[in-house]
């Protein structure tokens, strides 16, 4: 029984993990919430390209501020704004779709941020920035992270019947007054702000796993939108306990293995979940085969 | 003599230089089931839109009792076309039906008796008692429909602007529709619907209103549906073009 404790709880009398812990856990409360909305919103890919840009805006901000975590956050902050509203331009101005616009700006700007990160650092803080480290996590990320997290939660619960609304049937919340583009600028804004958030624990590449693997994980276990968000933040929350700790035991990078540790999540559900898993899927087509075979004339 | 609820005055729609509706005047009384027919490109889910605020008017004026549409949005349910639903959505017949109630609750107000009661009233009218724990993808196409009425009347509107709500429907599930908007109008329901079936109207709705961009016909469905009236907002060879 002691080398069970001591085996999860050793790893959390360091000071830097505790810290790495609570961002990681601030993180998957909005990020299990938010990644919610955005698959039910089909938008997962769309975060995907929104994460990718961050990466020119941290290599400036790293250019002329190295060693101030503040300035990360606002120079990755100004170009998830700025492929926001540039992509948002460039769907209402000409035929391009906005996920095509996403997809098209993103790639240039990531193609940017490695530029400009090679130029202005070593390939250890591309791999920083790509990466993330939970052990890097300092008192400012983690204000930082706290802030991000408590505005989302607010948001999402105050404005959760506007939300589920426009989410669901986007017509009928227009049709009743609503103003589905606030909602939907809203939720990609949270979404930049907590990818920024999460970019020195999970970094650009990994940060949106633990949004979407909750997510997909919790859809997978029930057919209701507020037990789903439920579940998807408490899996984000245990996976990334689970990851943090198997990370220090093993000495792998962190960020990695909490996803890893979704990534599992999500294969167990996708396999056992008794109304929408593989296992399930698999017998009621045999069994309904053998019902069409047994129908009579 | 009825009170007239819908009336567009001179109403003209255009999207770019394209004209959608070409100086539409007509009064639709209340407690009516109006159906809006016309050839695809006509105007029909145009106007119900324009009723709803969403495509600004070259011309003219549309007003719902005595007032603009976008002050009585409240009393109008919109219903559009069921293919604009992710049916896979993690939502139960309940919870659908209860959404009814949020444009008057807004973000913040609690859920109270008096909105259960609408929610209940609704669910029990449209017969959904024994499904309200399903999720939406498991029911049928008829049920699917049911549902979405019964969020309209959760709502408490007293308008109802239906976009092709027989489309995919099974002959029974057109029967059921049909039933139930006869039991709204005898409500004191007013019903404004696109009705791509042409031998349904005849039968069902009262009355008709012809598009073609412009007004062809509007009355009486017996007066309006006649040969010459559909060779002209269908085409001169035939008005084969719509569902018999």
């Amino acid at each position: 029984m002691s080398e069970l404790s001591s085996f999860l709880f050793d790893p959390f009398q360091l000071e830097f993990m505790q810290k790495g812990l609570l961002a990681a856990l601030f993180l998957s409360l909005s990020g299990g919430l938010l990644g919610s909305l955005l698959i039910l919103r089909r938008l997962a890919l769309m975060g995907n390209a929104l994460a990718h840009s961050l990466l020119p805006g941290v290599a400036l901000a790293y250019l002329f501020f190295p060693d101030n975590p503040i300035s990360l956050f606002f120079g990755a902050l100004l170009a998830a704004l700025l492929t926001s509203l540039s992509s948002a331009l460039v769907t209402r101005l000409t035929r391009i779709k906005e996920d095509s616009a996403f997809a098209a700006l993103f790639i240039v700007f990531f193609g940017t941020g490695v530029v400009l990160s090679s130029k202005v650092g070593t390939l250890v803080d591309l791999f920083h920035f790509l990466f993330g480290n939970i052990l890097s996590v300092n008192s400012s990320d983690l204000w930082l992270t706290a802030g991000t997290s408590t505005v989302t939660l607010s948001i999402i619960l105050l404005f959760y019947r506007n939300i589920l609304l426009e989410t669901f049937d986007p017509i009928f919340y227009r049709a009743t007054g609503g103003k589905g583009s606030i909602i939907h600028f809203s939720i990609l804004g949270l979404t930049a702000l907590n990818l920024v958030a999460a970019l020195q624990t999970m970094g650009i590449v990994l940060s949106l796993g633990l949004f979407i693997l909750p997510a997909v994980t919790a859809l997978l276990w029930t057919n209701r939108l507020s037990i789903l968000l439920i579940i998807a933040v408490f899996t984000a929350m245990i996976s990334s306990i689970s990851g943090i700790i198997f990370s220090y035991h093993a000495s792998l990078p962190s960020g990695a293995s909490i996803v890893i540790a979704l990534g599992f999540c999500f294969l167990l559900s996708a396999l056992i979940s008794p109304q929408h898993g593989m296992i399930t899927r698999f017998l009621r087509t045999i069994r309904e085969g053998k019902n069409i075979f047994h129908t009579p004339n | 003599m009825n009170h007239f609820i819908l009336r567009f005055k001179n109403v003209s729609v255009e999207f770019g230089q394209q004209p959608a509706i070409q100086d539409l005047t007509a009064q639709i009384s209340c407690n009516t089931m109006t159906a809006v027919v016309g050839p695809n490109g006509a105007g029909k889910s145009t106007l119900l839109r324009s009723i709803l605020g969403w495509h600004p008017l070259k011309n003219g004026e549309i007003r719902i009792g005595d007032s603009h549409a976008h002050h009585a949005l409240p009393r109008i349910a919109y219903l559009p076309q069921r293919t604009d639903i992710d049916w896979d959505f993690p939502i139960t017949v309940r919870s659908v039906v209860e959404q009814g109630r949020f444009p008057s609750l807004g973000p913040f107000r609690r859920f109270r008796a008096e909105d259960n009661n609408f929610v209940e009233n609704a669910i029990s009218e449209m017969g959904l008692q024994d499904i309200i724990k399903r999720q939406i993808s498991t029911l049928s196409g008829g049920q699917q429909q049911k549902v979405f009425l019964a969020r309209a009347l959760a709502q408490g509107a007293d308008i109802f602007l239906l976009d092709e709500p027989f489309a995919g429907l099974d002959i029974k599930a057109t029967e059921d529709l049909v039933h139930t908007l006869q039991s709204w109008q005898n409500r004191g329901r007013t019903i404004l619907s696109v009705v791509h079936n042409i031998e349904l109207v005849k039968q069902f709705f009262s009355f008709t209103l012809l598009l073609r961009t412009n007004l062809i016909g509007y009355g009486e469905t017996a007066n309006v549906l006649t040969e010459t009236n559909l060779q002209s907002a269908y085409g001169s060879l035939s008005y084969s073009g719509a569902e018999t």
